[in-house]
């Protein structure tokens, strides 16, 4: 290097910065892939259980009921924390899931059910599954535990609300799978 | 990070300065499950791994969203991490993990490359090929010589550690690093040593 000009390609080379600030914040992408593909499972979303996930037929009436306690009116639970906090200008609300003896009864029956269904599947496909339902469940603790040092956290309670839809994405995704070997046997 | 663009940093993996020091803390936060700690570090280290995966694509989408990728592999796999191992070292070897991959499903798709878009436009300093039409000439390198050019030239990789991340024999690696030499000479003009 003479006088801060690179006399050869190898110190041109060393010239050429190593980090570069990407062009626009790639967090909330991954936040939301994280949820979407928790740690604990390892090799599911693709294979034999999306093809078994694919292949839902039957309108699953516990699921819909669920649906219907948790959103109230209109939009998921993160799309209305988002919103809500937009048009009052501060952070969303906290998200909670409801408590009320309506909702618990119906998530019950429904639990009920998807347990009922999954104790006929393989054992392979079932183990699957429930260690799907673990990484949700994971996911969801570890959102929880970020949510204590971040309580204002919009994208957290964002990820909270999320973590539920994947749980009762999952128990409608058995339940209607198991619908048409059910309507045979 | 915090590092403004263009500062060199040239050194080999096993040769790091206090401040390539690594939060600890932070990263045991992570491996625990914390959310948030692993926010912090992916602010920490975003550029880093940005920065490799726009010299490895050549292509600003391409390494958005390796970069994306490569960060939700590294939370998934944070129960794998050891602690002796270096977090730096171990993310970027995911982010070259994706990288190829990902280049191998493009491959089967024909998807088409555009050279060097989306890396940073510096000033010339004044002499020397200039940083861009490097950096363009190293984007039009073919594959294979771009690879261990990028991770030895920049990213200061030994021969045995682009190797063994490129999963090449190191002598394939000295010879890629030559030919991608020889190419970028004839790119830019005779070289001056």
């Amino acid at each position: 290097m003479k006088n801060g000009v690179p006399e050869s390609l190898d110190e041109a080379l060393e010239t050429l910065p190593r980090e570069i600030e990407p062009s626009r914040d790639l967090w909330s992408g991954i936040a939301r892939a994280i949820v979407r593909t928790p740690r604990a499972a390892p090799g599911l979303g693709a294979g034999p259980w999306m093809a078994f996930a694919a292949s839902a037929a039957a309108l699953c009436l516990a699921a819909a009921l669920l649906w219907t306690a948790i959103h109230g009116r209109a939009g998921a639970p993160g799309e209305r924390l988002a919103d809500e906090g937009a048009a009052a200008g501060r952070p969303a609300a906290s998200f909670e899931e409801p408590q009320d003896a309506r909702y618990l009864a119906t998530r019950a029956a429904l639990e009920k059910t998807f347990n009922e269904r999954l104790a006929r599947l393989d054992p392979a496909t079932r183990a699957k599954i429930e260690a799907d339902l673990a990484a949700i469940h994971q996911a969801r603790d570890d959102i929880k535990k970020a949510l204590i040092a971040q309580p204002d956290s919009t994208i957290l309670q964002q990820l909270l609300a999320s973590s539920l839809h994947d749980e009762f994405d999952l128990y409608d995704d058995v339940i209607r799978t198991t619908e048409p070997t059910l309507a045979r046997i | 990070m915090g590092k403004a663009v263009g500062t060199v940093r040239h050194l080999h993996l096993t040769e790091l300065s206090e401040e390539d020091a690594e939060p600890a803390t932070v990263i045991a936060a992570a491996v625990e499950g914390d959310l948030a700690a692993f926010e912090a570090l992916y602010r920490r280290f975003a550029p880093r791994i940005y920065g490799l995966c726009l010299r490895l694509t050549g292509q600003r989408e391409a390494a958005e969203d390796c970069t994306q990728e490569s960060f939700v592999a590294a939370w998934r796999g944070l129960g794998r991490f050891e602690k002796r191992a270096r977090f730096s070292t171990w993310l970027q070897r995911i982010a070259i993990r994706t990288v190829l991959s990902r280049r191998r499903g493009l491959r089967a798709s024909h998807e088409v490359a555009e050279p060097a878009a989306g890396l940073p436009d510096r000033p010339d300093p004044g002499g020397g090929p200039p940083a861009l039409d490097l950096e363009r000439a190293i984007a039009a390198l073919p594959d294979g010589a771009r690879d261990v050019l990028v991770l030895v030239g920049i990213y200061g990789y030994s021969h045995a550690e682009a190797a063994g991340a490129l999963g090449v024999a190191e002598g394939t690696c000295k010879a890629q690093l030559h030919r991608a030499r020889s190419l970028l000479s004839a790119a830019l003009g005779p070289e001056e040593s």
